[in-house]
């Protein structure tokens, strides 16, 4: 698997290259700019770009206008977005292209290695990682006559770690039951929010990431 | 609604912080005490009013003040200007000046109480002590007090001329108006306006009635108009000048500026000592201990291995934790998304990461200046962790929104109530920062809520 980096604090970057290096993960090129992605996306054609939303020149949302216009001119290359404060504003603006191999993750989650390379991976494969905090976030922000309001404490921990990506078996594990109860719990929350039953992960977390007003 | 200042024994002083935020208001909601200059001339509305009865009546009996004062000074200057020979004329002199000094402060209470117009005064401080040659040496060299002597000098003509007129039009509008019970009283009465007219008793005498009814709008127009001038002449000869006036805008305009540049000051400083102090009692304490396990660690990784990973966990977890902390505290400081986006999505993940739900509508045709922006949000964002934190609010909402030239930001929540901003708390600190752009902050919160936090902040665009 080959991976680009945009990143421009040095030592970030070498510590990025190093843990990918020690899962086997191969980094082909890195830039410490925005402007630089697209044009070693081009040149590379990566499995997968990582980004960092605050990069010279601006400061501000660089990274994030690097990663839209990779997905403007090479649709299909999947991008995972490391952001130091997790605001859901800017997951809107990335997963509304597609949720197809996005990501978009706290910087911190970095240091846990194993579940980081975990979600590189899934991304990679075309899947979708939300941080938990941006869940957190929708799931917090309220509209008035909004039916999450009818949804139990458990099912509304389920709807979060299905909006984050993650399969029926991952959220199996994570809550402690069975694979069916999280199914069943999967089609009252369907019911409850009015979405059509969808099968398989990845169009049943678009389903409900727009719900959620993502995308 | 209750005023938010800091108790009086601040820095500063309340009083000053008070003044400020009242000059705030009243420049946003402008000076709106009623006078005979900007009431309705409706003839209703004018009847109703008591300022046309009370016009009518200083009108009507001001003469024998206005002739009282021009008997004052013709005979005092006379004699003391007479008497200045043999040195007598000087303190009759001054005891004139005092006198005519006074009146002038009584005429400034008499146009208040007839016409419902402020005369401020317009001296120049006395000189301070209590050497009363000083004082009066102050008070003559007063321009102020020789133009008090001029309009109380030529206040007899005026009130004579306005006697006449207010004799004539009140005279013959009450005798119409009245015939009735005059013709109850004191039998048959002739009208003759050209055609003479005959009441020989009060039923007889009621069409006149209406006749004097309709009189009575031409006469409470001449009043309001005497009414008007009068004030006006009072305003020019007993008020302060333009240029005093000017000054003491000015003056009043600085006093301003200065307590809320000393606000600004202590806000910044104030914010600076907290973000020291977080940092210190957070991510640096943090930090030490993860040095210290990974120390310990290293120290065990021979001999103890499986002591030396729980360790390494440990301090792992630490380095979260500094971490997590850090991004709040920098967050805290300045959220980069307000920069980027503006106020929306910057609210939006204040109210998304809030305990209780938040509802947030922000209603703002463009961005405003930063400045505003960055108020707006910590307005915001110290309402909500204040809800969080002493509250126990079951849902809050956030509205931002323009209106005309001022942003309106209001935060309600239905908790227990009973908010109020201490000194040093984060409600004044945001006080102190709004009132560096002219802004003002309101908290309304009666015991058993629910919580209303108000700022408005002045944006020209």
């Amino acid at each position: 698997m080959r991976v680009v980096i945009a990143e421009d604090s040095v030592l970030l970057r070498e510590g990025l290259v190093r843990l990918l290096a020690d899962a086997g993960i191969e980094t082909v090129a890195t830039v410490g700019d925005g402007p630089g992605l697209l044009g070693i996306v081009e040149e590379h054609a990566p499995d997968l770009a990582i980004v960092d939303v605050r990069m010279p020149p601006s400061y501000t949302d660089e990274g994030l206008r690097a990663a839209l216009a990779v997905r403007e001119h090479r649709p299909g290359t999947p991008i995972l977005v490391l952001s130091q404060y997790v605001e859901e504003r800017y997951a809107t603006d990335l997963i509304g292209g597609g949720t197809q191999g996005v990501g978009y993750l706290l910087k911190e989650r970095v240091s846990d290695v194993e579940e980081f390379i975990d979600a590189v991976r899934r991304i990679a494969a075309g899947g979708t990682v939300i941080d938990p905090e941006v869940i957190g976030q929708l799931l917090g922000r309220r509209r008035s006559g909004d039916p999450l309001e009818a949804l139990t404490p458990r099912e509304r921990e389920v709807l979060g770690l299905m909006a984050q990506g993650r399969s029926n078996g991952a959220i199996a594990a994570d809550l402690v039951v069975t694979e069916g109860a999280v199914e069943k719990h999967i089609s009252n929350i369907f019911m409850k929010l009015g979405l059509q039953p969808a099968q398989g992960g990845h169009r049943r977390v678009m389903a409900v990431l727009a719900y959620l007003g993502l995308g | 609604m209750g005023e938010l200042s800091r108790d009086a024994g601040a820095a500063g002083g309340g009083a000053v912080r008070w003044a400020a935020a009242r000059w705030a208001t009243a420049t946003r909601a402008g000076d709106g005490s009623a006078s005979v200059m900007n009431r309705s001339w409706h003839p209703l509305a004018m009847a109703r009013s008591s300022l046309t009865w009370r016009s009518a009546l200083y009108l009507g009996v001001s003469l024998a003040w206005g002739l009282g004062w021009f008997v004052v000074l013709a005979v005092g200057l006379a004699l003391s200007v007479g008497l200045l020979i043999i040195w007598v004329g000087v303190p009759l002199l001054a005891l004139l000046m005092v006198a005519w000094r006074f009146g002038a402060v009584l005429e400034r209470r008499f146009v208040l109480a007839a016409f419902g117009v402020r005369i401020p005064a317009p001296y120049r401080r006395m000189p301070e002590g209590r050497n009363p040659l000083a004082k009066l040496k102050g008070m003559a060299g007063d321009p102020a007090t020789w133009k008090d002597l001029v309009y109380l000098a030529v206040l007899f003509p005026v009130t004579l001329a306005e006697f006449v007129v207010s004799a004539a039009a009140w005279a013959a509008t009450g005798t119409l108006l009245f015939l009735p019970v005059i013709v109850a009283v004191g039998g048959g009465a002739e009208v003759n306006f050209g055609v003479s007219y005959w009441a020989g008793n009060p039923v007889e005498a009621l069409p006149v009635s209406l006749l004097g009814l309709a009189l009575l709008v031409p006469a409470m127009y001449v009043t309001r108009a005497m009414a008007m001038t009068h004030a006006a002449f009072a305003a020019l000869m007993l008020g302060p000048s333009p240029s005093q006036r000017e000054n003491a805008a000015l003056r009043e305009r600085t006093e301003h500026l200065r307590a809320s540049r000393a606000r600004g000051v202590d806000a910044a400083e104030f914010e600076r000592r907290r973000i020291e102090r977080d940092l210190h009692d957070g991510a640096q304490q943090r930090l030490l201990a993860v040095a210290m396990d990974i120390g310990r660690a290293r120290a065990k990784l021979d001999e103890d291995p499986e002591g030396a990973r729980a360790l390494i966990e440990q301090a792992h977890a630490g380095t979260r934790e500094a971490i997590s902390e850090l991004r709040d505290l920098a967050r805290g400081i300045y959220p980069a998304i307000l920069t980027d986006r503006g106020l929306d999505p910057a609210l939006s993940g204040l109210a998304g990461r809030a305990p209780v739900p938040v509802e947030v509508e922000v209603d703002l045709p463009e961005r405003p200046p930063a400045a505003v922006e960055s108020i707006a949000y910590f307005i915001v964002a110290e309402s909500l962790a204040n809800i969080a934190k002493y509250a126990r609010a079951t849902r809050a909402s956030v509205r931002v929104a323009r209106e005309d030239r001022w942003v309106v930001v209001e935060v309600i929540d239905n908790g227990v109530g009973g908010a109020v901003a201490r000194p040093d708390g984060g409600l004044a600190g945001l006080a102190d920062r709004a009132a560096t752009i002219d802004g003002m902050l309101i908290v309304d919160s009666p015991p058993g809520g629910p919580t209303i936090i108000r700022a408005d902040l002045p944006c020209t665009w």
